[in-house]
């Protein structure tokens, strides 16, 4: 017997009481942590979008609205494709890549997929049109990073949709899987799929970016036209300019060559990730704040309630020979089982939560951060063992001659 | 050697002062058996709790052989009732979540005693109660008898050289009563000093000399009492 047996034995003989005097703390715990998770990864995600697409622009219908750039042609409305052609023919300064989509909800062997339709790049250099409205293209800005127009190596692979998003080479009869698709429906390089009445062969799948798109079938433009019977139509057009400057005289320009298509930056689409991380942020605060006043008193609460039900037991143990401190570290390690037990409890309640709702809720994928787990835990211990401090030094004042006293 | 030196214990309450106890020279040598008798309210357990080193005298002092026990820190007087004292108490004062072992094992846990030998010590003392039996009950599914019995194991696992006791016997039925007698008897034996306070008779009886308090004043039962008894 020693002082963390006395603590785990009593502990173990309410556990009830255990429940409610540590309910607040690990609430509070579940919800800072969920609460966090998600804006930590919405702010990378902020910038991740800010730094890879920074120069890229989105032309969409006039009333598509604006949530998340990756979704933003999941929007049910189309442009006419003419666009695309307008946009090359214009020669406008910093049109890198013009990718145009249409994209459309679809079964895949009964899993609900979004279909995207893509116009691989190598149909624009083989068009005679397009060749001629290239060579009227003025020349690049000076300082420009993204300098060639050559595919690379890479740009030729599937992946490309993810780094560039573009691909080089796609047949008519071809498809590419997201990494949720792949994963859920088993199929893989090479299969033969049927999609939309279509019979396609799957020529690669893309890793996991934690967006939409993991859960995108990608398909030719035009084959998804046909089989959709949509027209000549597109969700959106994304114009992936060559360096930012080009981006900020490229916007107004196109809005001018396109009056009834709605132009945008990535930076305009992540305002309202930005506003939300703003309020998740200051949520999260309020939340701390909370929790160390809701989940502090209540746990003091609950040691003192503690200490005066147990007051005989204590002058029992200080007359068999416990020392003032011996019975202050009882209560403190007690606090500090039921932080350690709260906190940790909150902290996987709330990452499963961040995990679970996070792409729903905020559109990101959410992974674990140990750091965040960790510091949680550990503020939460930490609160813990403080709230119990005065109680604790309570009974380490009781009088021994209590035990001398009848029930 | 416990001796109380001029002491007072003075409790104040609604601007009201009570002299709970007031002693000049009380001696009680190694291995006396003294049993502490009087009515309710004469300050029993006041002198218990001053000989114990729980109750800081209003004047006075607390001798424990060389050690003026007031005098000493409260961790100091914490080891010496860890290191020599065993106390039994009128409700046995066991720890409700912890079975007969367990309560046992505490006072060994206290003095840093390993786990091993813990056990191995407190069952060997429970045994010699007739608990072997009963370990791994909690006091709540053991009768009274066993209680005290339990009790008495967890002063006595120590080995300590003084007992106090207060009522030990007061919510016994006679054969439980019998089996703390005997254990006192025992004690006396070995050479430890027992002081117990008790209102009944036969148990002040069976000790070798015995103090009377009236409203806080100590005094000497007449010897002629014990032949009587
Ligand atoms: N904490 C206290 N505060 C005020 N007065 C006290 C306190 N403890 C004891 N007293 C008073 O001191 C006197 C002696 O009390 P004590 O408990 O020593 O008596 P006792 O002989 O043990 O009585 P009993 O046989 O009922 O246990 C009593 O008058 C009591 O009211
Ligand atoms: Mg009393």
């Amino acid at each position: 017997m020693n002082l963390r047996s006395l603590v785990w034995k009593e502990l173990r003989e309410r556990p009830w009481s255990v429940v409610s005097s540590s309910m607040a703390i690990l609430l509070g715990v579940a919800a800072l942590v969920a609460i966090r998770h998600v804006t930590v990864h919405s702010e990378q995600e902020v910038s991740r979008q800010l730094s890879s697409l920074g120069a890229n622009i989105l032309i969409l219908p006039k009333e598509a609205s604006l949530q998340n750039y990756y979704a933003a042609d999941r929007n049910g409305q189309t442009l006419p494709e003419e666009h695309v052609t307008e946009v090359l023919m214009a020669g406008l300064a910093g049109v890198e890549k013009v990718t145009p989509k249409l994209s459309m909800p679809a079964s895949l062997g009964g899993l609900e997929v979004t279909l995207t339709g893509i116009l691989p790049q190598s149909e624009f250099t083989a068009q005679q049109a397009w060749q001629t409205a290239a060579l009227f293209t003025p020349r690049k800005h000076e300082g420009c990073k993204k300098a060639s127009h050559e595919p690379s190596e890479a740009d030729k692979t599937p992946e490309s949709l993810n780094t560039t998003r573009s691909i080089e080479n796609l047949e008519k009869n071809q498809i590419v899987l997201g990494a949720d698709v792949a994963e859920r429906s088993a199929f893989s390089d090479g299969d033969t799929v049927e999609l939309l009445g279509g019979t396609f062969t799957v020529l690669g799948t893309l890793s996991r970016t934690g967006t939409v798109d993991d859960s995108r079938v990608f398909a030719h433009l035009h084959t998804v036209q046909e089989l959709a019977k949509s027209g000549e139509v597109v969700s959106a057009i994304e114009v992936i300019g060559c360096c930012e400057d080009a981006a900020g005289d490229l916007v107004p320009e196109l809005s001018k060559l396109l009056p009834d298509a709605r132009v945008v930056t990535v930076s305009q689409v992540v305002q309202t990730q930005v506003g939300v991380n703003r309020l998740m942020s200051g949520t999260s605060w309020f939340v701390l704040g909370t929790l160390i006043l809701v989940g502090g008193a209540s746990l003091a609460s609950a040691i003192a309630a503690n200490v005066r039900e147990r007051r005989r037991e204590i002058g029992t143990l200080m007359a068999i020979g416990a020392t003032p401190g011996f019975v202050q570290r009882l209560f403190l390690m007690k606090a500090l089982v039921l932080g350690l037990v709260a906190g940790t409890i909150g902290c996987v309640i709330g990452l499963l939560t961040a995990v679970l709702i996070g792409p729903q809720w905020a559109g990101v994928a959410v992974l674990p951060l140990p750091g965040l787990a960790v510091m949680a835990v550990g503020a939460a211990t930490l609160l813990a063992v403080m709230a119990a401090y005065w109680p604790a030094r309570q009974a380490a004042k009781l009088d021994p001659c209590l035990c001398f006293q009848e029930v | 050697m416990i001796r109380l030196e001029n002491v007072k214990r003075i409790y104040t309450r609604h601007g009201q002062t009570v002299t709970a106890l007031q002693c000049e020279n009380l001696c009680i040598s190694a291995g006396e058996y003294v049993a502490v008798i009087g009515p309710s309210g004469s300050g029993k357990s006041t002198l218990l709790s001053l000989l114990g080193g729980m109750l800081s005298p209003s004047s006075g002092r607390v001798w424990l052989d060389e050690t003026s026990i007031y005098e000493q820190s409260v961790v100091a007087r914490s080891t010496i009732r860890r290191e020599r004292m065993g106390f039994v108490f009128q409700t046995f004062n066991l720890i409700p979540y912890l079975t007969a072992l367990e309560n046992v094992q505490v006072p060994l846990g206290l003095n840093g005693v390993s786990l091993p030998d813990q056990t191995a010590r407190a069952t060997a003392m429970l045994q010699r109660f007739g608990l072997a039996d009963r370990l791994n009950h909690k006091p709540s599914e053991m009768s009274v008898g066993q209680q005290q019995r339990v009790a008495l194991a967890r002063t006595l696992v120590n080995d300590p050289q003084i007992i106090l006791a207060d009522e030990p016997t007061g919510n016994l039925d006679p054969t439980s009563r019998e089996v703390v007698l005997k254990a006192f008897d025992m004690c006396h034996e070995e050479g430890r000093t027992i002081i117990t306070v008790t209102h009944d008779a036969t148990a002040a009886a069976r000790a070798k000399r015995r103090l009377v308090l009236n409203e806080g004043q100590i005094s000497e039962e007449l010897s002629s009492f014990a032949k009587v008894a």
